[in-house]
């Protein structure tokens, strides 16, 4: 790890530090752990899932909209190494996608086509339990440097804070209510994609960007500017 | 009379599993004598599902039997459908009908259409013995009425028949979903709770996915617009 790595690697838990701190939107801030997963980590793209009620995994932030990727890592949390990671509660590594297991058949292809050929998924843990992973791809084969991983690690330790708070991590049944909470913002901002989609005449990923960016224009949260996009009391 | 509309209304979203409930509402807030709610035609089927008293239900059991009525022209237009003289007006749109409630003493019949989105299911049926007339805004509250009854029963109706949008479907599958609702609510102005219904109801009438619904209306291959008070579907 060089030296401007490390420096940045500083930056970004400061910034981590101070947003929790302070009052902030879960969902921008795994939009941003994941963002810096790419940008900082030797990664070419980044996700993170989250298991709902019934212990499906769901795509809650991820560095590209684009559905191929987002669909992609969904076939990991049925038959990959993301739901290996999710039950194990342990990384795993694929250091090289082409030659994975074949029960991965689904994955491998959509991962293969999109040009990614190794990966980890590490688990997004709260003491015994998991409550999701945190998915690194790389167009390169090849296993990442172990301070890439450990550096990868504390994020997603920092994303299960950021969910879950800590006052109320021993409560059970609010632990499941804010994972609950994490995975509805996802639902409206799904929606609020599809509302910018339409008003404005753009896909659905550049809707995400138009949202975005006009969060971040407004120091606004990206939940709140969905949930105003939703009920239609702000229009982009 | 506003006060009453909005008692009304409460009653109606709580009660969204008691039809009978559906039939008292509508009695509370207007001047007439019964109410009936009836899917009619192919969608749900032909069935009485709450009717306050005997006339009410022979009333829409009329209907469905001639095919020809004012819940049959309302379902069909999405308009609501008023008759304070069915005497005058009747016997040339509806003569079967009109000969046959006439004699069992029916002055006045109003019908509002049971619609969510495009899909067009069925009528709230209002009468009365004495002749009587609705004004404008008591049209325009009973129609307010008549949409959440249309909530309710095609809720209901999908839940009956099993129809579980989240079952068996992927996470990917629901984000799909998600982001038509949201490009349903925009075009034709709804919640995002009542762009998802009609998005279910949709697939359930043409016997479709969800999720296939969902990537049509994505890819701008399915388009809902409204006209006035009525939304209708282009492909």
């Amino acid at each position: 790890m060089n030296d401007i790595t490390q420096q940045r690697l500083l930056e970004t838990f400061v910034k981590l530090a101070d947003t929790l701190i302070d009052d902030y939107d879960v969902v921008d801030l795994l939009q941003f752990l994941v963002d810096t997963c790419r940008d900082v980590l030797d990664t070419t793209a980044a996700g993170i899932l989250l298991a709902d009620a019934r212990g499906d995994l769901e795509v809650v932030a991820s560095t590209s909209e684009a559905s191929r990727l987002v669909e992609m890592m969904q076939l990991s949390a049925e038959e990959g190494p993301c739901i290996d990671s999710f039950r194990s509660g342990q990384r795993v590594s694929v250091p090289d996608i082409e030659t994975s297991k074949d029960e991965w058949s689904q994955f491998r292809g959509s991962a293969l086509a999109q040009g990614f050929r190794s990966m980890d998924a590490l688990p997004l843990r709260l003491r015994d339990a998991t409550i999701g992973t945190l998915n690194l791809l790389r167009s390169a084969p090849g296993a990442a440097p172990e301070e890439s991983i450990s550096a990868a690690q504390a994020f997603a330790d920092v994303a299960t804070i950021g969910i879950l708070h800590e006052r109320t991590l021993r409560e059970s049944a609010i632990l499941s209510e804010q994972l609950q909470a994490a995975l509805n913002s996802r639902i409206i901002i799904e929606q609020a994609k599809g509302v910018v989609s339409h008003t404005r005449g753009v896909s659905i990923d550049e809707a995400f960007t138009l949202m975005r960016e006009y969060a971040r224009s407004h120091s606004m949260g990206l939940s709140i500017v969905a949930a105003r996009l939703v009920d239609r009391s702000l229009r982009l | 009379m506003s006060e009453s509309f909005d008692e009304a209304m409460d009653t109606l979203e709580r009660e969204a599993d008691e039809p009978e409930r559906y039939c008292e509402a509508f009695l509370s807030v207007f001047p007439i004598e019964g109410a009936a709610v009836s899917t009619i035609g192919q969608v749900l089927g032909s069935e009485t599902l709450a009717a306050s008293d005997p006339i009410a239900a022979r009333l829409d059991e009329l209907q469905f039997d001639l095919g020809e009525g004012p819940c049959w022209d309302a379902m069909r237009s999405a308009y609501p459908v008023l008759v304070p003289i069915i005497r005058s007006t009747g016997p040339s749109r509806w003569p079967a009908f009109t000969e046959s409630v006439v004699r069992d003493g029916v002055s006045s019949v109003f019908a509002f259409p049971l619609a969510v989105g495009p899909l067009r299911f069925g009528a709230v049926d209002l009468y009365s013995a004495e002749p009587t007339s609705l004004s404008d805004e008591q049209t325009e509250q009973a129609g307010v009425m008549a949409e959440v009854v249309s909530r309710h029963v095609l809720r209901r109706a999908l839940t009956s028949i099993g129809v579980d949008e989240d079952e068996a479907v992927s996470a990917y599958s629901r984000r799909l979903v998600h982001q038509a609702s949201g490009v349903v609510l925009a075009q034709i102005d709804v919640s995002a709770d009542d762009a998802r219904l009609v998005i279910q109801g949709q697939a359930f009438a043409s016997s479709r996915p969800m999720m296939d619904v969902a990537q049509d209306i994505l890819d701008g291959r399915l388009r809902f617009t409204r006209v006035g008070s009525r939304i209708e579907v282009a492909e």
